[in-house]
């Protein structure tokens, strides 16, 4: 009789362990997924950061040549390449891992604000650069001013994918129920470039290509 | 609180972006909505560009459009679209394409990563100064775009090994539509058998119907409308990062 009660206990006791045991399994093998996941969208963002590390640069590199050949131009004023250089220098001084993304958003901010001032620095000099038709004619110039376009257009393009693989990265941490151990597994968010002055406004589009009747000439 | 409005900016912004079409895949190498190149240098140019894909691998395309109906910038409008249209091979995302704004007066080479190296912007800007935009100017779109191809196609050959086919070749021989397709319906084939021995049919059939109607069974390939004749051209897989010049007449 006791022993009969005993055995039942004890059964119950075990199924509740091994509903238990499952809850734990299904537990670890989602969150061993999720951190598989999580792992491979935080190197997304790492090679990403690596890549808008390249373009600028391939931009700060381009400078000293921007500045030797602008600056052999006759009478050229010398503030505006005084301010480019700078603000390259002050770049410089912003250090940050080429490797891993910023975790902390003062300091992606920081990044960012010292490659801006370089940024405008540059437009200055190239509306500077157009009283000089002398300058703006020659073959160097006119390459050198191909590349630093070309390069910029590198860092819109390498930016937006940067704040792209972020963001697929910051929703994957704060979904459910990711959101329960992301913290745990040492996953945090990430911050990602602010948009550029202007971007707001969203581009008006209106596509009828291949039908030139609707076009207006 | 700061923090959400930036993120909310930001989501409007991706939206801004999804919100704009960009223009379905060419069929050609070479390309003329806007009807400014004569049909005969239209074809031979065609020709000539698939030969250099079979040769090379490397796929450089020619777009000719009346207008850029977009408010981005034209080096931001051009290299999404080269982006979506998948230009050059996926290993070696070596593909390039000149975009014509005829009524805007604008042009743009667009160079994938892989061509970067042999197409440096300063060569493209060159291409588009020397050989194309003086002939622009003078009305001669049909030797400007030949004098443009060839110096393109001087500066990138040589830099890889084509295989004899195009991507558009290969896609047809091996099939257009994707295996998961016939696996899909295999799977909805069983599914259906397992139900409609239980419950009542009308069960199955909704099933049917609505997978039917929200996948679509057809899966048009990604050839584009190449037709039959099996030329023209087919992405490969290829990615931009902002490379090359552009110009204008």
């Amino acid at each position: 009789m006791t022993l009969k009660r005993i055995m039942k206990k004890l059964g119950i006791i075990l199924g509740v362990l091994v509903i238990i045991g499952i809850f734990i399994l299904i537990l670890v093998v989602t969150a061993g997924g999720s951190y598989n996941r999580l792992v491979k969208l935080s190197q997304a963002v790492d090679s990403q950061w690596a890549q808008v590390q390249n373009v600028y640069q391939r931009r700060a590199d381009l400078i000293p040549n921007l500045v030797a050949t602008v600056s052999g131009a006759a009478g050229f004023e010398k503030s505006t390449l005084t301010e480019i250089t700078q603000a390259r220098a002050s770049v410089g001084q912003v250090k940050i891992d080429p490797n891993t993304a910023p975790t902390d958003p003062a300091k992606l901010a920081a990044f960012d604000q010292a490659q801006g001032q370089l940024s405008s620095a540059l437009s200055r000099l190239m509306v500077v650069v157009e009283r000089y038709p002398n300058l703006t004619a020659t073959e160097n110039f006119r390459d050198l001013q191909a590349q630093l376009e070309g390069t910029e257009n590198r860092i819109s393009v390498e930016r937006r994918d940067f704040n792209q693989a972020v963001q697929a990265y910051d929703t994957a941490i704060k979904s459910f129920p990711t959101l329960f151990y992301a913290g745990a597994m040492h996953f945090y968010e990430k911050p990602y470039f602010s948009a550029a002055p202007g971007a707001e406004t969203a581009p008006k589009v209106q596509f009828n290509f291949g039908n030139p009747a609707t076009n207006t000439p | 609180m700061k923090r959400y409005w930036i993120v909310l900016v930001f989501a409007f912004c991706l939206r801004a972006f999804a919100d704009e079409v960009i223009p379905p895949a060419p069929a050609q190498y070479f390309n003329d909505h806007a009807g400014v190149v004569s049909s005969a240098t239209a074809s031979q140019l065609n020709q000539t560009l698939e030969d250099f894909e079979r040769q090379t691998s490397e796929q450089i395309l020619v777009v000719i459009f009346p207008t850029m109906q977009s408010d981005s910038s034209i080096e931001d409008y051009t290299v999404r679209v080269a982006r979506a249209w998948k230009v050059g091979q996926k290993d070696n995302n070596n593909g390039a394409v000149l975009f014509v704004f005829v009524q805007d007066h604008k042009m743009f080479l667009q160079v994938g990563y892989g061509l970067e190296g042999v197409l440096p912007d300063a060569l493209c800007k060159r291409i588009i100064d020397e050989q194309i935009s003086p002939r622009f100017k003078a009305g001669d779109f049909d030797g400007g775009l030949t004098a443009g191809v060839q110096s393109i196609l001087a500066a990138t050959k040589g830099e890889y090994k084509g295989t004899g086919a195009t991507a558009a070749d290969s896609r047809t021989s091996h099939g257009s539509s994707s295996p998961f397709l016939g696996f899909g319906f295999i799977v909805l084939i069983i599914i259906f058998i397992i139900f409609s021995r239980g419950s009542g049919m009308f069960l199955p059939w909704l099933l049917l119907a609505s997978s039917g109607s929200s996948r679509g069974w057809g899966g048009g390939g990604f050839s584009g409308g190449g037709g039959f004749s099996g030329g023209g051209f087919s992405g490969g897989g290829g990615s931009f990062g902002g490379g090359g010049a552009g110009g204008s007449w």
